[in-house]
């Protein structure tokens, strides 16, 4: 039995690491910014994680507060030019950054190891850190949305115009978004960083942007449930259908199209909306 | 005391407003009639902060608001019910109404949800409804609740009868009667002129980004230039 329990917890330990970037993801979506930076903020976030270990012998402890402060100025640092774009600009300028972050990865050798990455990290983080820190940011991402600030972003996501006219300061609120995201990146790239002994530059790229990405879109983006739900669902079916492992994207994909044109808000948002409504007939609110 | 004086507002070239000055009392409700595209919600937008004036000035209580941000606009009290309705349609009613307290930046507030549910009973029934489920009327009234939650000093309401049947029309303006009565200072932004000329105390007139006619409303009912031009008769 415990050696079933072992069997899974590597696994287990992906899905806790992809969570947390999955709610680096949600955040900024959730306050109508759209932004793919995660990706590349995790991995500036892990190599400084990765350096301070590697090249300085810090303390874990160190190196992942540096980790998560250089996650956090790097968005701040991006949000000012995002701040001038919406909507799909918002994408594209991301996903440049992402390119941008990986190749002067592979060009400062001397830093980060290039394109060979970044190898002999001390392995200092298990399950069990991982899953304190899962926790503690599922926390607050929940406390955030059942409070004023999260209301704010609601408001901010559905009409800027409305909600600038309610008080609520647009770039004050899509600025700090974003260092909430760039935070929780570096946090769980830094745990990433030592976790796995080795970092690789192409580990950050355009491939990860859209593994996290879907945990989202599959999950739900409304509700803290949904990254929850879309990791979990994403990192356990390759598994299940490992004779199928080669064609792990496809699958992605597949799921992706079938969940957008039947699920457009997601499997947990879709859920919880159905309980409300049948609540509201219920009780004889709806008419 | 709310001024705005000589405002002008150009839209890449186009000007929408060609020095306009209006002027709306504590207490008193001021009424902006106009046809389309006459400036009506130009005006208020710059007011919000939403657009920035080419020239001009808007003060309030003692505080120059040109070209302020939206932020600091609703901070000196200037609270803007905008045209169309934009309720939070994912939202709840309730929680539409709980984000307009974001506006109160430490004001005491003026409207408690009691007294909104007073006022509009049918929101109180709603409250845990998705906001985009209510009927368009019903919308307005969150619109404008939405509004008062954030303790306005200036309340600024653009075209509250836009697409809503006369029956409905006629609940939101004696919701807005007894706001009137309550003390409220509104700036009201209405195409019918027959509408906002009975609900009001004075009125301006604006055509093509130049004011034509002010005065009080009740004398306005009866100038001659306005029932032909705007209330359809002689």
């Amino acid at each position: 039995m415990s050696q079933l329990i072992a069997g899974y917890l590597p696994l287990f330990d992906l899905y806790l690491l992809h969570l947390g970037l999955a709610f680096s993801q949600y955040i900024v979506l959730r306050a109508g910014v759209f932004s793919l930076a995660s990706a590349a903020l995790a991995g500036i976030g892990a190599y400084t994680a990765g350096i301070f270990a590697v090249k300085l012998g810090a303390h874990p402890l160190l190196g992942l507060t540096a980790g998560t402060l250089t996650g956090m100025l790097a968005a701040l640092f991006l949000s000012i030019p995002l701040a001038r774009l919406r909507g799909v600009y918002q994408a594209i300028a991301t996903v440049a950054f992402i390119q941008i972050v990986v190749s002067l990865n592979i060009y400062s050798e001397g830093l980060t190891g290039g394109a060979m990455g970044l190898n002999g990290i001390p392995k200092s983080v298990g399950t069990g850190s991982l899953l304190i820190a899962a926790a503690a940011v599922t926390y607050l991402v929940w406390a955030i949305e059942r409070n004023r600030l999260g209301r704010a972003f609601n408001a901010i996501r559905q009409d800027e115009a409305v909600a600038a006219s309610l008080g609520i300061s647009i770039t004050w609120h899509q600025s700090l978004a974003f260092a909430i995201s760039g935070a929780l990146a570096g946090l769980f790239g830094g745990l990433q960083a030592y976790h796995s002994y080795a970092l690789d530059p192409n580990q950050f790229g355009f491939h990860l942007l859209i593994t996290i990405l879907s945990y989202v879109i599959l999950g739900g983006r409304n509700s803290v449930l949904g990254p929850l739900i879309g990791t979990a669902i994403l990192i356990i079916l390759p598994e299940l259908a490992r004779p199928l492992a080669a064609n792990r994207m496809v699958i992605y994909g597949a799921m992706l199209i079938v969940v957008i044109n039947y699920l457009p808000k997601g499997i947990a948002d879709t859920v919880i909306q159905q309980v409300r409504d049948r609540r509201l007939r219920l009780s004889g609110g709806a008419s | 005391m709310f001024t705005v004086e000589n405002i002008q507002v150009s839209y890449s070239g186009i000007r929408a407003l060609r020095g306009v000055s209006i002027e709306v009392a504590d207490g008193e409700t001021v009424a902006l009639i106009g046809p389309n595209g006459a400036g009506k919600s130009s005006l208020l937008n710059t007011v919000s902060g939403l657009v920035r004036p080419t020239a001009g000035s808007v003060r309030f209580q003692g505080r120059d608001l040109t070209g302020s941000a939206p932020w600091t606009v609703t901070q000196a009290g200037i609270l803007q019910v905008p045209e169309g309705r934009h309720v939070f349609s994912e939202m709840s009613v309730l929680e539409n109404l709980l984000i307009g307290e974001t506006a109160m930046h430490g004001r005491t507030p003026t409207h408690g949800l009691d007294d909104i549910f007073a006022l509009f009973p049918i929101l109180a029934e709603r409250r845990e409804q998705l906001a985009g489920s209510l009927s368009g009327g019903q919308q307005q009234m969150l619109a404008i609740a939405r509004g008062l939650m954030g303790a306005p000093r200036l309340l600024l309401l653009d075209e509250p009868s836009l697409g809503l049947a006369p029956v409905i029309i006629a609940q939101v303006f004696s919701a807005l009667a007894e706001l009137k009565k309550q003390g409220l200072t509104i700036l009201l932004v209405e195409q019918n002129a027959h509408l906002a000329l009975s609900a009001s105390d004075r009125t301006y007139v604006i055509e093509q980004g130049v004011l034509v006619k002010s005065g009080r409303s009740a004398d306005l009912q009866n100038d001659p230039d306005i029932t032909a031009s705007y209330l359809g008769q002689g």
